[in-house]
Parts: C-alpha cells; structure tokens; sequence
C-alpha cells in the first residue's frame, strides 16, 4: 500500500492547520470503502437463512457439521438444572442475576472463566437518555438512524426505555459512574456524545466503564447461592428433544477433558460475537473468546439470523506498533474533541459521524496513499497532542485506557499523534429475538452480542453495553418463568442428524466442524484434546 | 529496531519468539495449545494472563501481565493457573443498606482484614502498582471511600489474594468498599427525575417518528 513515510507525515502534521474536513458523500464512501461492501460473499446453502449472503468466514463456521456425535457422549456425566446459561460476560451475568432472582437454579457455563469477555474490555461507557435536554424519544431515533433504518423498532423502543433502569440496577449492585460534580446523594452525570447522536447520552466510569462494571458483575454472580459457575467448560452443541426444542447443552470440561450433558428448561446463548475469525483479514479489538459459537450452535438448531453479514470496523484501532494493531482507542478520544490527520497533515472527515462512516473515510485515505506508514503498519494519526494542548490535563484524567496503551507503544500521546486504522470490533447482527430474547426455537434465548436486531447494519457508541443488560435481565426473568416445568421427554442430537442431512443434500462437507471454539491460534482440537475418534479430518483416517 | 527472534522459556518450554512481540503473542506462535490464561490480549484488564517473570541475568521475579510485557532474550516465564475460588466471604449488595454499619460490615465479612502484618507481599505482587495494603488499612480502619479509590484501578486478577499469608483477599476488601460507596452514595439528580418520568408513564417512545436527517 502506498503510504507517506512516517517523518515526512509527522513534519505534515506539525504544519498542519488543523481546518475543518470537507464533507463526505457518506453512501459512496460506505459503497466504495466500508469492508461489508466489498467483503466476498458467499449464500449461505443450509439453515434457516438459505440463500441469503454471508461473509465467507462465518459461512465457513455456520456451514460447519457438529463437533459430536451421538456416540462422543454415550456415558456422558449428567446433569440438571432450570437455566443453563453459556457465556459470562455482561449479557450472561445479567441473566444469570436475573434468572436467579425470578426463582431459577442456574449453571453459567463459561469458555475461559467467568467474565472473560468483551464487556471487561469496553471502555467509552453505556447510553442512557437522562439528560433534561434528552430523551428516550430522540435515544430511539439516533439508534434507528445510525443502524440505517434496519433495527427492529420495538426491540430498540423498550431497549432505549429500559436505559435509565439499567443505571439504576447497576448502582444498586454497587457500579459506579462519574458525576459532573463529585457530590453525594445528588449530583448529575457526566455525559459524553457518541458519533451519530443528536444528544450527549454516554455515562461512563473513567474510560473503563467495562472493567468497572465486569468486576462487580463477577463478584456478585460468584455471590449467588443459586447460580454455579463453571469455569472452563465450553458449550460444544445443544440438545434437543423430539419436537425441535431446545433442553439443554453438551458441555466440554477442559479441566477433565470429558463432557457433561447438562438438561434445562431454558438455555440462553449468551457467547458474544465473531472479532477472533479476523473477517477480511483485520485485525480485531476483541477478546480471545469472541469465535461466534452461539450463533453456530443457534443456526445449526433452527433459528434465523439477521443482518449478519453486517460488521463493525472500529474507526480507531491502533496501527502502530505490530505488537499492538487492532487494541481499541475509545471512541471517548474523538467524543472529547481528538481529529483525524493523513498523512499530508488534512482532516478528511467530520470524527463524530458513525462509526462506519469515520472507518470508510480512514480506508479510503490510506487506499489512496494519503496514509502514514511506519515499519510496514500504515494508519492516519489522532490528533491527541493538539485535544491536550486546547484541554490541558484530558489525556491523564479522561483517557486513562488511551494513556495506558500508548505508554505501552512507547509513545506519548500529549506530545506525538497515534496511528490507528480500523479494527473489527463488533457484530452488528446476530440470531433473531423477540422482546424478551427468546428465538424461533423453542427453549432457546440470545442475548448480547450474538443476537440480532437492536443495531441495525451499524451500531451506536454505548449501545452494547445498554443491549447486554436490558435484554440480558429480561431473557433471564424469561427464561426462569419458562423454566419452572419438569424436565421429561428426550433430550438429544435429533437436531444434528436433521443438519447433517440438510450438508449432505447440499454437497456440504461433513469433516467441517463448528464451532471454532478458539482462534486457529490457538492450536486447539477438541475432537484430539477428548480423544474421540475420527479427530482427524474424515478422509484422512478412511 | 531489532527484528531477529529471541529464545524465551514459558512454562518450562523454550522456543524462538517474534522480536517486539508480547509474551502473550509469542506464546501463540509456538504451536502449543492456548486455551487457558489468555483474555483480552494487550488490553491488560482481564487478568487472565497473569504470570512470573524472571529476565536474564536477574535474581527477581516480578509479577506481569504476559499481554503486557515484551519478550526478551533469555526471558523465563510461567503462567499462574486460576482455579475456581472457594468464597469464604459471602455478602449481597443489597445488604449493604446501612452506612453507619458498613465497617462493622465490612469486618465481619473479611475477618482477617484486621490481622494484616505489614509484609507488603501484596503490594509487591500487584501488576497495576496498587497500594494494596494501604488500600486495606483504609477499609479496616474505615475510611471506606479512601479504600475505595485505592482500587479504583484494580483488575481483579487476585495475584494479591495468592500472595498474602493471612488470607485477606485484598482485591475483594476493596471491591466491597467500591460496591459500597456506589450503592450507597450514588444518585444523580437527573437519572432520578428521568426514571420518575418513565415510570409515571409521562415519557415514552413512539416508534412511528423517524426522523432521517443527521443531527
């Protein structure tokens, strides 16, 4: 990629004049730059989506044969409980809080441990309309617009509604958030503007609001009498009974390298999103665990997806250096004032659009060599040193995460801009749900990142974090009230034989298994890790 | 800028890593299984990946985050396994009512707290340089909200639990403390008044009104 070197676009900026940006055709920028645009697709062939297109990487997965068959789990250790929920991040442990506190018994089943997740890792903070000029109103109308009209209007509606409750239950177990003015009982919250939205509506702690928020999560999961948490234990498929409903998991302990067949009378997907396939070669902002498994456990069973080919490209990824391309500068650095400069010392692009608008605009730059190119990484640079020199002392109080990262790339952020590109940072579709988070299959729920709907084809600042808890609460009061029937009937893989007859009518291959589980990093197979046979590819041991 | 490997020892393994890479990194090279102790990967607030770090040519062994630190020639390290915690000490936010009894709390639900014998084990064995012990000191002698501050920054990765010989789990002191003056002392004017607003049934959303023009 051709590029400006990177002393000659320092010397650029340092000239530079710090003029506004030109304004941007915004649909052919997105046409002509924006990944989702361009990305190869493929149709989708088996499932409830057929047909539709799809990125080939999560065609890849969603396509994919189970990692079990009915043989892999004879003998398997048993077990019972109301909600089965797999996933503890945010969205799993707000569920789990809930299910617990409409009467449930709970196991929360957990890939790595319990809060491993994206929500930890979130820092510009969580929309919530409270401000006097603000309202729910104009909450629903930036959300619907910045998602292009695709969000499904009630879903978003109660979402927006239940913002000013969620802050209340978080308070309530102990999360805090700033305050304009420190005060006891009173005060007013600290509000920042996310890009696309007609109101400042972002509360937040510092600029690790995740990290504030997972770690009393945790603690007051781990609290619970009602809710056992397993650590280490990946779903690995669902049960069904003989009608297509959903009542229950296999579970993987990678402790005892064993499964365990856990039946419930509810079970809520709770997994997260897709970062760690790396779609289109990008680097990502997510967590180590974000492989779309629930969304290739839910497709395998029945449930639709919506716009799931759409995808976030974070505009602020850090492109240099190597070691940490792809790690998220908040969206709070541009929400406070920060502008974005090529390479020839121009802003290009209004910052404070959405997020996939600001992210096409970098793409284009640095496609058509206005970027800046350092030891092989090219980028556009944040303008941090010009925000600290109009607002002395806003690096090392209200970008505290920014600081931290830049003081591990060596550079300091007062004195010298950033580079940043864009890393892929979120998935803005996912499996289909109603208002209280159940989807078409019977059983079943989705919550977080792996359900679709609330976003539209792009999502808000904040509004993740807000989704994780208000639906979260609501699938898991759901699914309690759901849950409180005996369990009888059979539970099994009747699902997964329907499937792999659907791959074999196809032509799909049945020696592609799904899901990934880790990144392909990780060097991890679970069919070799349990010793099952066939844990080669099935042409290899015919 | 130096680009050749260099030869480091995780958990007992010695292999050749990318130069600049993070432990972290490194470790994903090496074909070995990752399935454990990896989180956030760089961002350091997961906890995960903590470890012991011994350098070349050093006696000390300091306690990182593999995500955070950068490989070096002749670099040891090995990764601390978390287990699922037995919890000792049991409270609900809820029960947090009080703030005349919160010390009285606070004691009753971290016992050992009090018995703290000034090692500084825990301190030294902080990744995020938290002044954990001041930080209990605090909480026990009730300064609830200076304890609070203290581990503003804290991760939660309980290296400080592991370290202290009277089992104190100071993250989890202060944790308390944090939980306590939120739900305490935090209730903003404007959130109140919207919530009353909702509530009454005086606001809410019409789903027919779009408007498509950007603010």
């Amino acid at each position: 990629m051709e590029a400006v070197p990177y002393e000659a676009a320092l010397a650029a900026y340092r000239a530079g004049s710090g003029a506004a940006a030109v304004p941007a055709d915004e649909a052919a920028l997105l046409s002509g730059f924006h990944p989702d645009y361009g990305s190869a697709a493929v149709t989708l062939l088996v499932g409830a989506n057929r047909g539709e297109p799809c990125p080939a990487a999560i065609a890849h997965q969603l396509h994919s044969n189970a990692l079990i068959d009915d043989v892999d789990i004879a003998g398997a250790q048993l077990a019972s409980t109301d909600v089965l929920i797999v996933g503890g991040g945010g969205a799993g442990c707000a569920a789990a809080l809930a299910a617990e506190a409409a009467g449930a018994k709970v196991v929360l089943v957990n890939k790595l441990r319990l809060g491993d997740c994206n929500t930890v890792m979130a820092e510009g903070g969580i929309q919530a309309a409270v401000g006097a000029e603000d309202s729910p109103q104009r909450h629903f109308q930036d959300t619907m617009r910045a998602g292009h009209g695709a969000a499904d209007r009630d879903l978003v509606a109660q979402m927006v509604l239940d913002g000013p409750d969620v802050i209340r239950w978080l308070i309530r177990l102990g999360i805090s958030f700033d305050l304009e003015d420190e005060k006891a009982l009173g005060g007013t919250l600290r509000r920042k503007r996310a890009g696309g939205a007609s109101a400042a509506r972002i509360l937040s702690f510092r600029d690790f609001t995740g990290l504030e928020m997972m770690r009393v999560l945790r603690e007051a999961v781990y609290l619970r009498p009602n809710i056992d948490t397993w650590n280490r234990c990946p779903a690995v498929e669902l049960l069904s009974d003989d009608y297509g409903a959903c009542v229950g998991a296999v579970i993987y302990n990678m402790e005892s390298r064993s499964f365990v067949l856990v039946r419930a009378g509810a079970v809520i997907l709770a997994t997260g999103g897709s970062g760690r396939l790396h779609l289109n070669g990008f680097a990502t902002s997510n967590h180590y665990g974000a492989t779309a498994d629930g969304m290739v456990l839910a497709y395998r069973m029945g449930a639709a997806l919506r716009e799931a080919a759409s995808h976030q490209y974070h505009p602020t990824g850090l492109a240099y250096p190597s070691r940490l391309a792809g790690a998220l500068i908040s969206e709070a650095a541009r929400s406070g004032g920060a502008k974005l400069v090529n390479g020839r010392g121009e802003r290009f692009i209004d910052e404070l659009r959405t997020r996939d608008v600001v992210a096409a605009a970098i793409i284009r730059e640095c496609a058509e060599g206005r970027g800046v190119e350092r030891e092989g990484q090219v980028g556009v640079f944040l303008d941090t040193p010009r925000l600290e020199a109009e607002n002395p002392g806003i690096v090392a109080h209200d970008l505290i995460s920014l600081g931290h990262l830049a003081a591990k790339a060596g550079i300091d952020p007062a004195q010298e801009p950033l580079m940043v590109y864009p890393t892929l940072h979120y998935q803005n579709g996912g499996v289909a749900i109603d208002r209280h988070g159940a989807t078409a299959v019977k059983g079943l729920f989705c919550v977080g990142e792996v359900s679709g709907g609330i976003h539209g084809s792009n999502r808000m600042m904040g509004n993740s974090l807000l989704d994780i808890f208000s639906f979260g609460r609501r699938a898991g009061t759901a699914a309690a009230l759901q849950a409180g029937r005996p369990l009888k009937g059979r539970s099994g893989l009747g699902h997964v034989h329907a499937w792999q007859r659907e791959l074999t009518m196809a032509g799909l291959p049945l020696d592609v298994r799904g899901p990934a589980l880790f990144p392909g990093y990780g060097h991890f197979n679970l069919r070799a890790d349990a010793g099952l046979r066939r844990a080669e590819p099935l042409e290899a041991v015919a | 800028m130096n680009t050749h490997p260099v030869r480091i020892t995780v958990d007992g393994t010695a292999f050749d890593a990318p130069a600049a890479a993070t432990v972290i990194q490194a470790y994903a090279t090496s074909q070995t299984p990752l399935v454990k102790n990896v989180g956030c990967m760089g961002q350091g607030v997961c906890g995960s990946c903590r470890c012991m770090v011994r350098r070349a040519g050093s006696r000390e062994v300091t306690m990182e985050l593999a995500c955070e630190t950068v490989v070096e020639e002749g670099m040891q390290v090995s990764f601390i396994d978390y287990f699922t915690p037995r919890r000792p000490h049991v409270y609900q936010a809820e029960d947090i009512a009080d703030s005349w009894q919160v010390n009285t709390q606070l004691n009753e639900v971290f016992p050992e707290a009090r018995h703290c014998r000034h090692c500084s084990g825990c301190d030294r064995s902080c990744p995020k340089d938290i002044a954990v012990q001041r930080g209990v000191n605090l909480a026990v002698a009730g300064d609830i909200r200076g304890a609070s501050d203290v581990f503003e920054n804290c991760i939660m990765c309980n290296l400080c639990t592991l370290a202290c010989p009277e089992y104190i789990r100071p993250n989890h002191v202060g944790l308390f403390a944090r939980r306590a003056v939120a739900a305490l002392s935090l209730r903003p004017s404007d959130l109140i008044a919207r919530l009353e607003q909702i509530e009454s049934g005086a606001m809410s959303v019409d789903t027919g009104v779009l408007d498509e023009e950007a603010p």
